[in-house]
């Protein structure tokens, strides 16, 4: 099957609902992609079947409208359960290969959001240990809770909805550990009450969570995991730590859900088979380049690819939902004055280049390594195996080591450890742009790519 | 409700919930044991992205649990190795 | 090391390392440069396959004959350490039988175990095969080895063994006094030495034009597919006997014939596709589909196999076929060691044993003519 759509939007999260919205209003026949079985994203994933609950959903409102609106827009096809395969170009125009055959088109909004960044420690491979996304999602999308004794951990500014969500849900979070310090906020003050709804957001949560007598912890984070007899999570050790993140003093805490994240990271794969051009920042995040219009760069004049939301960097739902509109006005050709939006998507940008410097990932997880902590958990490489790769042959670079160890080779294709190894080889940016090369984007069974007439 | 079995134990859930949720619910925290260490795993991103919720349906291994629909009379089972 | 060692080796790939190896046995001082890290250029892309099969009779059946055993001195030599296996070879037919019976009769006569099977033996050998095929011949001395390990071992032992290898170092410019090779400047410093060996695979053309020399060595573009791990259902590697005439095959357009095995690992490895598109960016598709269905037809139960990985390289191929071993006709110490095309893995050790011997002046296990470089200057002044 071949599908033709004048603009097709990939990702149906805050970013790709806004673009979709405002290109089929601009008069285009938009198709909207997404791997899910229900719109929302990870944003306002839902179950479909609850009343929604503002503890778990921040702005659902807004979310059900959008979602309503473009479910309602006869000008946008929603394709769900959408996997892409593969992406290139070919004879000028965007083919996206996927389990429910090609989508074509010559204007490509890309919205494919992000997902936590993990750092490995010993244990993380343990089950019960997981991402605080992942226990978001399923009490989300799920009503699950994940666990009863729920340590979330990590940096950043998503652990508090999450202990927040987990914690009215009955469960009992008993730690919530921020491995920055206290005083980060206070830092960067100034650029933070530019933005007092979010400011206010924040606070909000802090006190719902002290009413359940959750006390959020600076400068800690969970160093180790245990398991029990079966394998799975029974406690965790807990460090405090300096201000490089070394090991100050440990005590440990019984627990059968560790909730550990550390930010987002965007999956470049698709911008990188389709030639645009990406930047890495000083933390090590990678991204597509845009212009004022979240136009991306590609040599292809024909074709227009435009991306929004966390792919551009990381920056929240708020700025996802600006840039999408930006990128569905502008990708339609609109005559509609962006000034208003720009002007928007200026001031949230501000903030969450603040956030990023209130929660920066410090060097010194490294030194929370054992030797046979697991590295790349596909492939069930540990720090030795790259340890050994480095001295034995001096491998010096991220793509030798991972030739020489198969780490990152595994059917996540380094989506999960590439940051890591190239964090603990120094990787220049160039070579990280380059580990974001993953031609076949999920896999496809050999007998759906030998299909006659697969471009 | 659907209905599927795990390891062979019936299990009924709403419809429309995913195949980790269902087993998370149920007490069941291991999905896989890995190919060369034989060590259990679960579900770890929740999203798709890290393969570690990889469980056997209906005979094909390999499939995420996390975004996986239950479907009635599936057959699931733990993955061993690959 | 010193700036001037005995002999200067420019690519790290599995042809430099080897050469290395060979030389620094021999007592030589040599210094290994690449401008990326070891194996960064075609090795890494290569699959593997030690092959004896996949040849007509010829000079280099020869070579790779001698290389096969080369290689497993080697491993002695160096401890192994790079999954070197003889896993043998089953070839099949589905055009009948009278071509691959031909073909292996003659490499017969050339000295290589080449056994004519049953469909029996065949389905026995490889239980999973497609029951439409029934014409097989096995080779017991096929082979293969991991080449990203295999050259980090060896070039772990050329330093070992007194030798050194200094990667992201770009060659610059070869200077030569009076036709004599003097200098090789680099990136990161100048080094001079008596010999020096253009092992830059691929590149080797640019490596030679940059010394004042020619070489007509251009890519050859293949893809890979790498399956997710499974349960090891394929034992040898099977491809079928259309491979052997794509292989030999000068036409640019492309050639697919799919090679299917096992890993160590548990994925299953399909190649290869050989097109001449220059160094062309990105994954063609089409040729993924192409590799994906022939594969199914040799193996049926890889249509419910899950594709995980596809990867590309460039063979570095000369317009006969055959690599370039030896002095080059301008340039005097200036040696070459390259363009080995798609069987780059497996000629190795048996083309760093040639190249050794023809440049220590010693007796080799066959005449080293049909790889002269002077074989290209005297088809274009004529
Ligand atoms: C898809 C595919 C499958 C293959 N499968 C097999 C197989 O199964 N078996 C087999 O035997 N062969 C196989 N091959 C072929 C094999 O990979 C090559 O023949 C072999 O790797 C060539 O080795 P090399 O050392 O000559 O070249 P390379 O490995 O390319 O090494 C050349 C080195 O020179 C360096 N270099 C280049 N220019 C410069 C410069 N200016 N300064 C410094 N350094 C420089 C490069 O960085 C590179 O590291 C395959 C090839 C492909 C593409
Ligand atoms: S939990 Fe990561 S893919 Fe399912």
């Amino acid at each position: 099957m071949e599908v033709r759509y004048q603009v097709i939007v990939l990702g149906g999260g805050p970013a790709g609902l806004n673009a979709a919205k405002y290109a089929a209003n601009a008069g285009y026949e938009v198709g909207l992609i997404d791997a899910g079985t229900r719109l929302g994203g990870q944003y306002w994933r839902h179950t479909g079947r609850e009343e929604f609950d503002q503890s778990v959903h921040h702005n659902f409102d807004q979310g059900s409208l959008l979602m309503d609106a473009v479910l309602a827009n006869p000008r946008i096809t929603v394709h769900s359960e959408t996997n892409i395969w593969s992406a290139s170009i070919i004879n000028d125009e965007v083919v996206l290969r996927t389990n429910n055959g090609a989508f074509i088109t010559q204007r490509l909004i890309l919205a494919t959001g992000a997902y936590d960044r993990s750092l490995p420690f010993p244990g993380w491979d343990i089950p019960g240990v997981m991402t605080p996304g992942a226990a978001q999602s399923l009490l989300k999308g799920h009503g699950v809770l994940v666990g009863k004794r729920i340590v979330v951990a990590g940096t950043g500014p998503f652990l508090l909805p999450v202990a927040t969500g987990l914690s009215s849900h009955g469960a009992s979070v008993v730690g919530l550990l921020e491995a920055s310090s206290k005083y980060s906020w206070a830092k960067n003050l100034l650029e933070l009450l530019r933005n007092p709804a979010k400011a206010l957001e924040g606070i909000g949560y802090l006190l719902a969570l002290r009413g359940r007598k959750v006390e959020m912890r600076f400068r800690q984070a969970i160093v180790a995991a245990h398991a029990s007899a079966d394998g799975s999570l029974e406690s965790v050790t807990i460090a405090n730590l300096d201000s490089e993140w070394k090991i100050r003093s440990t005590y440990k805490l019984s627990c059968d859900v560790a909730a550990v994240g550390w930010g987002f990271t965007a999956d470049t794969a698709i911008a990188y088979s389709l030639g645009l051009a990406l930047d890495v920042d000083a933390s090590g995040s990678i991204s597509v380049v845009v212009d004022e219009n979240q136009r991306a760069r590609q040599p292809n004049a024909a074709i227009a690819i435009y991306a929004a939301g966390e792919l551009t960097g990381i920056g929240g739902a708020d700025l996802a939902l600006v840039e999408g509109a930006i990128a569905g006005l502008a990708i339609a050709g609109s005559a509609q004055d962006l000034k208003t939006l720009k002007k928007r998507r200026k001031k949230l940008l501000r903030f969450a280049q603040a956030l990023t410097k209130v929660y920066p990932v410090a060097s010194g997880w490294k030194s929370w390594l054992s030797e046979d902590t697991t590295i790349c958990r596909c492939e069930e490489i540990s720090y030795s195996d790259i340890n050994e790769a480095r001295e034995e042959f001096d491998a010096s670079d991220a793509r030798t080591i991972k030739l020489l160890t198969r780490c990152g080779m595994g059917l996540c294709q380094g989506r999960i450890c590439g940051r890591t190894i190239a964090d603990l080889m120094n990787s220049t940016p160039q070579e990280r742009i380059s580990s974001a090369s993953r031609p076949i984007l999920s896999p496809i069974t050999l007998g759906e790519v030998a299909q006659e007439g697969l471009l | 409700m659907i209905n599927f079995t795990f390891e062979g134990e019936p299990i009924s859930v709403e419809p429309g919930t995913s195949v980790a949720a269902a087993l998370l619910s149920h007490g069941e925290r291991i999905t896989r044991l890995t190919r060369f260490n034989s060590t259990p795993r679960s579900i770890f991103c929740g999203i798709g992205v890290c393969f570690d919720c990889l469980v056997e349906v209906d005979g094909e291994p390999n499939q995420r649990s996390c975004i996986t629909t239950v479907k009635e009379g599936m057959v699931v089972k733990v993955q061993h190795g690959s | 090391m010193s700036q001037s060692p005995d002999a200067i080796v420019i690519g790290a790939g599995i042809v430099g390392a080897t050469t290395a190896l060979a030389l620094t046995n021999a007592g030589l001082k040599v210094l290994v440069l690449d401008r990326g890290s070891i194996a960064s250029g075609t090795t890494s892309a290569g699959e593997g396959n030690i092959l004896v099969s996949d040849k007509e009779p010829g000079a280099e059946l020869d070579l790779a004959l001698r290389s096969r055993d080369a290689w497993f001195e080697l491993a002695d030599d160096i401890g192994g350490g790079f999954e070197l296996e003889a896993k043998g070879g089953v070839v099949v037919s589905s055009s009948g039988s009278e071509s691959l019976r031909n073909l292996t009769s003659k490499q017969r006569d050339s000295g290589i175990d080449a056994r004519d099977i049953s469909s029996s033996e065949l389905w026995e050998l490889e239980p999973h095969l497609s029951r439409s095929i029934n014409v097989g011949a096995y080779y017991p001395q096929d082979a293969q080895c991991q080449p990203m390990l295999a050259t980090a071992r060896v070039l772990q032992a050329v330093k070992q063994r007194g030798g050194d290898v200094v990667t992201g170092s770009e060659v610059l410019a070869i200077e030569n006094r009076h036709g004599v090779v003097s200098s090789v400047v680099t990136s990161r410093g100048s080094y001079s030495a008596p010999v020096v060996i253009n092992a830059a695979g691929t590149w080797a053309g640019a490596i030679a034009r940059l010394a004042g020399a020619e070489l007509p060595i251009a890519p050859r573009r293949g893809f890979i597919l790498v399956s997710v791990p499974t349960p090891h259902r394929i034992f040898h590697k099977v491809y079928s006997s259309d491979y052997v005439a794509n292989v030999a095959s000068g036409d640019a357009d492309l050639q697919s014939s799919a090679v299917v095995e096992g890993t160590q690992s548990g994925t299953i490895l399909i190649g290869a596709s050989r097109e001449r598109v220059g160094f062309k960016e990105g994954i063609d598709y089409s040729v993924v589909r192409i590799l994906a269905h022939q594969a199914i037809e040799l193996f049926p139960f890889l249509a419910n196999v899950q594709l995980m990985r596809v990867y590309r390289g460039f063979r570095p191929y000369a317009p006969d076929h055959l690599p370039v071993i030896g002095q080059d006709p301008i340039i005097k110490g200036l040696w070459h060691n390259a363009g080995h095309e798609g069987a780059g893995i497996g000629l190795a050790p048996g083309s760093a044993q040639l190249l050794a011997d023809t440049i220590l002046e010693r007796h080799s296990f066959m005449n080293a003519a049909p790889f002269s470089p002077s074989r290209f200057s005297t088809v274009s002044s004529s």
